[in-house]
């Protein structure tokens, strides 16, 4: 608004009438943001596996390099649960005869 | 003119919602919107990479927030020039109805919190790309080019084809060639779509000084730049199919818009468009071409959404 409007008793009721609006608006707009960033955050972690090197909020994709080490790490991991129950599978068999 | 001068021959009215909703440029933003939309869909299609719906969802939002702040900093640094010409003297802030500072303030804060938000939904890569692109309309583009060369268009067009590229890389978090060539078609689009509409304005650009191709280089030099252009884009526009980023919907749909488009463009290079004896008929001529270039632009985003996201890829036979 510009200074040089005439200010009057029915002006400044509307003034304040528009202003408490715009502020309802912003305090609507300020709970969509948390809504939005809180719901955004949980399904980021709900995805994220943090135990195979992803990083919560960088893309894994961002960094080839260590995407390759934690798909390597997740697949010795899954060799070695293997082997450790085929291990396991062996030694209950000769129990069984 | 100074912006001072502007405000105190405003005559002032309370700002509404509708006010703040125009100070955003929504139909800009509806064209960044689903442009961005094409992008992430491609993505999907092409990478076979998937997004959770809800973290596309706030990351296209973040797309139209940025959209709504770069235009909230351009309407807070032109309101100058805004308040010359009669097609935009309406605006919000060169109207009265917004102080410029508060577009300004409206503009920043708006274009922390869609980085932020692109950054939380997505990655680093595609909420670096926004802010790229909001500093790129808002600064590079509103500050430097506009007033400064009658280039500004071909080069500020880059502002405006970031949208596919950053919904790709919403996805994927990298932006392989697919995705440079959707911005490709949207920065050759741009000077024929803008310079159709200048041809009618060019009066109310050279009143307010900005160096628009007709100010500068005269109607006929900017009918035949937009011939040209239109050119450019057919090979341009039929990158996506020899890639093999689209299919038969997409050659099918650009072909046809594209043979639409040089038409339109032919119409106005052959007409008196811009010209100081230019009639009603001539500024029939430039505005039909301004448009059908934004129903190109939609037929052929469009295309790539119906193939990618409702599984109508035929490939054609691209590399």
């Amino acid at each position: 608004m510009s200074e040089s409007a005439p200010v009057t008793a029915e002006t400044e009721e509307l003034r304040i009438k528009a202003q408490k609006r715009r502020n309802v608006w912003l305090a609507w707009s300020l709970v969509a943001f948390v809504v939005i960033v809180g719901l955004t955050t949980a399904i980021r972690i709900q995805e994220t596996d943090f135990s195979g090197g992803d990083r919560l909020y960088f893309s894994g994709y961002m960094d080839e390099a260590a995407k390759e080490k934690a798909d390597r790490e997740a697949q010795a991991r899954i060799q070695a649960r293997l082997e450790a129950e085929a291990d396991q599978s062996e030694s209950a068999e000769p129990s069984n005869e | 003119m100074s912006s001072e001068l502007t405000l105190s021959q405003a005559a002032p009215r309370l700002a509404t919602a509708r006010d703040y909703f125009d100070l955003l440029k929504p139909r800009i933003m509806g064209l960044v919107v689903f442009t961005a939309l094409a992008g992430l869909i491609a993505a999907v299609g092409v990478s076979g990479q998937s997004i959770n719906p809800v973290l596309a969802t706030v990351s296209i939002l973040a797309v139209a927030l940025g959209s709504g702040a770069a235009g909230a900093l351009n309407m807070w640094y032109d309101a100058d020039i805004d308040a010359v010409m009669t097609r935009t003297s309406t605006r919000p802030v060169p109207a009265g109805a917004i102080p410029k500072d508060e577009a300004l303030t409206l503009g920043l804060i708006m274009s922390g919190v869609s980085v932020l938000l692109m950054w939380i939904a997505s990655n680093v890569l595609a909420a670096g790309l926004l802010a790229v692109s909001i500093a790129y309309y808002g600064w590079f583009y509103t500050m430097v080019l506009k007033r400064r060369t009658a280039q500004n268009i071909v080069i500020g067009g880059a502002a405006g084809a970031f949208p596919p590229v950053i919904g790709w890389a919403a996805v994927t978090g990298t932006t392989p060639v697919d995705a440079w060539i959707l911005f490709a078609i949207i920065f050759v689009w741009t000077p024929p779509h803008f310079w159709a509409l200048s041809l009618v304005a060019h009066k109310e650009y050279k009143k307010a000084g900005v160096p628009m191709m007709p100010v500068t280089n005269g109607a006929k030099t900017t009918r035949e730049q937009i011939f040209l252009y239109t050119l450019l884009l057919a090979p341009v526009g039929a990158l996506p199919v020899i890639t093999g980023l689209s299919g038969w919907v997409y050659a099918i749909t650009c072909a046809a818009l594209t043979l639409g488009f040089i038409y339109h463009a032919h119409k106005v290079w052959r007409s008196d468009a811009g010209e100081p004896d230019a009639g009603a008929d001539e500024r029939k001529i430039a505005m039909s071409m301004f448009g059908f270039s934004i129903l190109y632009l939609f037929g052929v985003f469009a295309a790539i959404i119906v193939e990618h996201g409702f599984g109508l890829y035929i490939p054609v036979g691209g590399v």
